[in-house]
């Protein structure tokens, strides 16, 4: 209940940004159908991310809507708008993006900084947009198309990539910050994105958050990855993979903690998609990431919620309340 | 909208995913090693769809996937574990656990290589390992033969 209200507090946010205290609302966790069980169950679970392409908002997965009728902020994520496609969107993502927006009382949706399709073909992954003024003019158009569409506030994630595109104009950080600016889209910062490209392509993760507006940011992804051996007579030297199937590695923890030393952040959340570990595994997991984004404890925080505190105090800044 | 930068975009893909040249400009071997991703993470999303294909290939699932699919674009993981297992009976390599998998699908699907799976309208019959798998009306029933 709280929670919803908070949400919606979230959204009003959005067009007084700065109004408040900063917000800090909790862990969460993407919603998988393998471990609806487990999320229902989760301790102090304080919003969780759907995606948008599996959910049917005329009958949302029955996990998905117990979670939004209980009041935890539920935000659907697209995985295949393909923002960055230079021949434009497709209008049925669009409407559905939105239709589930709706349909789960959601206080923002997300998508990615990249481009699946284009020219009726479909790569069937996120791949990196080059950081040209061209490109960042079509990302602009095609987000504004979507904005058009959405009742609430859109977020964006920059991705992980394992190539650059030739003739870059921009750094990521000076790229995805005209982005924001442009579109005044919010940021969804995958610390193990960027960590992944930090190994993959070179550079200092730190670097990078030092360059973005950390101000934007609507909520965080963490997720463990894996390593795989490259052809080293290829003169590939091999790549960490942002699989989302393993425990989180301690240097994403450790960028988690590198950017919360400069802005904490208003949610974190889990990003896993397979090799699900048992319940305690996983509970214990986002009880690592709730310390190390400095959120207070389910009995701290239950021992404030026991204090009279005017509705909507506490919590503030960001789209995620 | 900007049909230089689509034209770009389109042949990167062909490149990563149809077997297409590497443009111009971009890293040989970093865009071998996205092709080579882009095929392990299909694996891991076709084993979903096809769990006793997988299961049956073991360590050699994510080989058999990249050496069938290397080349041939993205059609969603229904489909790709598909190919797989046609690509893995034409060379005479289908496993003897994947054999009744692939019969009951194709029983009651229709599928014919390059566009989305389709319920079949027709009575169909396909012999499986042991087994016949008979669909009627868009039901299956597995018919155990007893003497092979």
């Amino acid at each position: 209940m709280a929670e919803g209200v908070a949400a919606a507090a979230g959204v009003a946010a959005v067009a007084e940004p700065g109004a408040g205290p900063a917000t800090r609302l909790g862990t969460g966790i993407g919603w998988r159908p393998e471990i609806a069980g487990i999320v229902a169950e989760l301790p102090g679970l304080r919003f969780c991310e759907v995606i948008a392409e599996a959910i049917d908002p005329a009958a949302p997965p029955r996990g998905v809507a117990e979670l939004r009728d209980r009041g935890v902020p539920v935000i659907p994520h697209g995985v295949r708008l393909s923002l960055g496609s230079a021949d434009g969107l497709d209008p049925e993502r669009v409407a559905h993006l939105a239709a589930c927006a709706d349909a789960l009382d959601a206080p923002l949706v997300s998508e990615h900084v990249s481009f699946t399709r284009v020219a009726g073909r479909d790569a069937g992954h996120l791949l990196p947009v080059p950081r040209t003024r061209e490109a960042l003019d079509v990302l602009v158009a095609n987000v504004a198309r979507v904005q058009a569409e959405l009742d609430v506030p859109l977020a964006l994630e920059p991705v992980a990539a394992l190539f650059d595109w030739p003739g870059d104009e921009f750094t990521e950080a000076e790229f995805l910050t005209r982005l924001l600016d442009r579109t005044e889209a919010w940021l969804l910062l995958d610390v193990a994105n960027v960590h992944a490209n930090a190994v993959n392509r070179g550079g200092d993760p730190c670097a990078v958050l030092d360059g973005l507006p950390l101000d934007r940011i609507a909520y965080v992804h963490v997720a463990g990855g894996s390593e795989h051996p490259g052809d080293t007579a290829a003169g590939d030297p091999g790549v960490y993979h942002d699989s989302h199937t393993d425990p989180v590695p301690p240097e994403v923890f450790a960028l988690l903690g590198e950017l919360c030393d400069r802005r904490l952040p208003p949610a974190v959340m889990l990003e896993r998609d397979g090799r699900y570990p048992p319940a305690a595994e996983l509970a214990a997991e986002l009880a690592a990431i709730s310390a190390a984004a400095r959120f207070a404890p389910p009995a701290a925080r239950a021992a404030a919620a026991g204090q009279v505190v005017p509705a909507a105090a506490g919590v503030a800044p960001g789209v995620l309340r | 909208m900007s049909a230089g930068l689509a034209a770009r975009q389109a042949a990167l893909v062909d490149a990563l995913v149809a077997g297409a040249p590497v443009p111009d400009g971009f890293d040989p071997v970093r865009l071998a090693t996205t092709r080579r991703a882009l095929l392990r993470k299909r694996a891991g999303e076709a084993a979903r769809h096809w769990p006793l294909l997988a299961a049956a290939l073991g360590p050699g699932w994510p080989a058999a996937v990249a050496e069938a699919l290397d080349g041939v674009p993205p059609g969603g993981s229904l489909r790709d574990g598909w190919d797989v297992a046609r690509w893995l009976r034409a060379a005479g390599r289908l496993p003897a656990g994947a054999v009744d998998e692939l019969a009951a699908r194709e029983v009651a699907t229709r599928y014919d290589g390059s566009g989305a799976p389709r319920a079949r309208r027709a009575p169909a019959v396909r012999r499986g390992r042991g087994s016949v798998f008979v669909q009627v009306g868009g039901r299956t029933l597995r018919l155990r033969l007893r003497n092979r």
